[in-house]
């Protein structure tokens, strides 16, 4: 369980690290020549990992819905949003108001859905996320 | 050293173009995890590295035709500084590890929070990687901190409700 613990506090700090190197290859570059390199490298190295697993084309796949197909299209423009934040709020910040962007629109899809949660907690959430929003803009 | 500079106010734009950014991951997470259900994490992480490669050359050479300098070298940036990929592509094998722990997604994406922002303030106050050293204002690490507790809320009420 330790292990498991550290491992997601691990996977949250790689997807910082990865926003951080790929902010000092935009300073070189661009926000959108980062973000190429980011699914051009960590495709190879998925690539691998998928020969390695012997499954480069699982059963599956065929039988995927069309939209499972672009989710790698929005990355790129998620990738580049963030190189191009990162200078000008900070890793803290873009990285605050990325999970506020994320999570607002998440309830907003599971109301849409019909797939709510605990409305109270829920609600309870959003407001001191919305709050969170509103004081990042006071200094 | 330089002293680490204090960052004045956002302006607005730059807010809301945060919240839009983290809003496509939203709608990332729903096609990559359509795939995920039909052919496992591992081929949907592939795949969407795949598609976005092509996708990003072609705006690449999109933005190039329009006389942009997008993707022209401005400076020399050292070779790790292409490596932010590698990092990426290992949060995807670490989560898909941890989900099928006690932790299950839940955790997963509470814990994960919990990294990102912690780390995100070491590399601010540090200039980590060679981007501006800074130090968050009071308000700006209020901010975050709520904007993290109302995540979890938002995490735990979803597990709750299902």
């Amino acid at each position: 369980m330790t292990a498991a613990i550290l491992l997601a506090l691990a996977a949250g700090m790689l997807v910082t690290l990865s926003r951080q190197i790929n902010g000092r290859l935009a300073r070189d570059s661009s926000a959108m020549g980062s973000s190429f390199w980011n699914h051009l490298v960590g495709f190879a190295a998925l690539a691998l990992c998928a020969v390695m697993a012997g499954s480069v084309w699982p059963a599956g796949a065929a039988q995927a819905p069309p939209h499972a197909w672009i989710g790698g299209a929005i990355g790129v423009i998620f990738v580049a949003g963030g190189s191009w934040l990162i200078p000008r709020l900070g890793a803290a910040l873009t990285g605050g108001l990325l999970i506020a962007g994320q999570m607002l629109s998440g309830v907003a899809l599971d109301v849409i859905r019909g797939e709510g949660g605990a409305p109270l907690l829920q609600g309870a959430g959003v407001a001191l996320i919305l709050a969170g929003v509103v004081l990042a803009r006071r200094r | 050293m330089t002293a680490p500079t204090s960052p004045s106010a956002p302006p607005l734009p730059q807010i809301a173009a945060a919240l839009g950014t983290g809003a496509l991951m939203t709608l990332m997470l729903l096609c990559n995890s359509a795939m995920a259900a039909a052919a496992g994490p591992l081929f949907a992480s592939l795949t969407a590295h795949g598609v976005g490669t092509v996708f990003a050359a072609i705006l690449l050479l999109w933005l190039r035709g329009r006389g942009s300098r997008a993707g022209l070298p401005r400076g020399r940036a050292p070779l790790w500084a292409y490596l932010g990929g590698l990092s990426g592509a290992l949060t995807v094998v670490a989560t898909s590890w941890t989900a099928n722990t006690p932790l299950a997604l839940t955790g997963t994406l509470a814990l994960g929070l919990a990294g990102q922002v912690v780390l995100a303030l070491v590399f601010d106050l540090t200039g980590a990687m060679g981007l501006v050293r800074r130090r968050p204002a009071g308000s700006e690490i209020l901010a975050i901190g709520l904007i993290c507790a109302g995540a979890a809320l938002v995490i735990l009420a979803r597990r709750t409700g299902a």
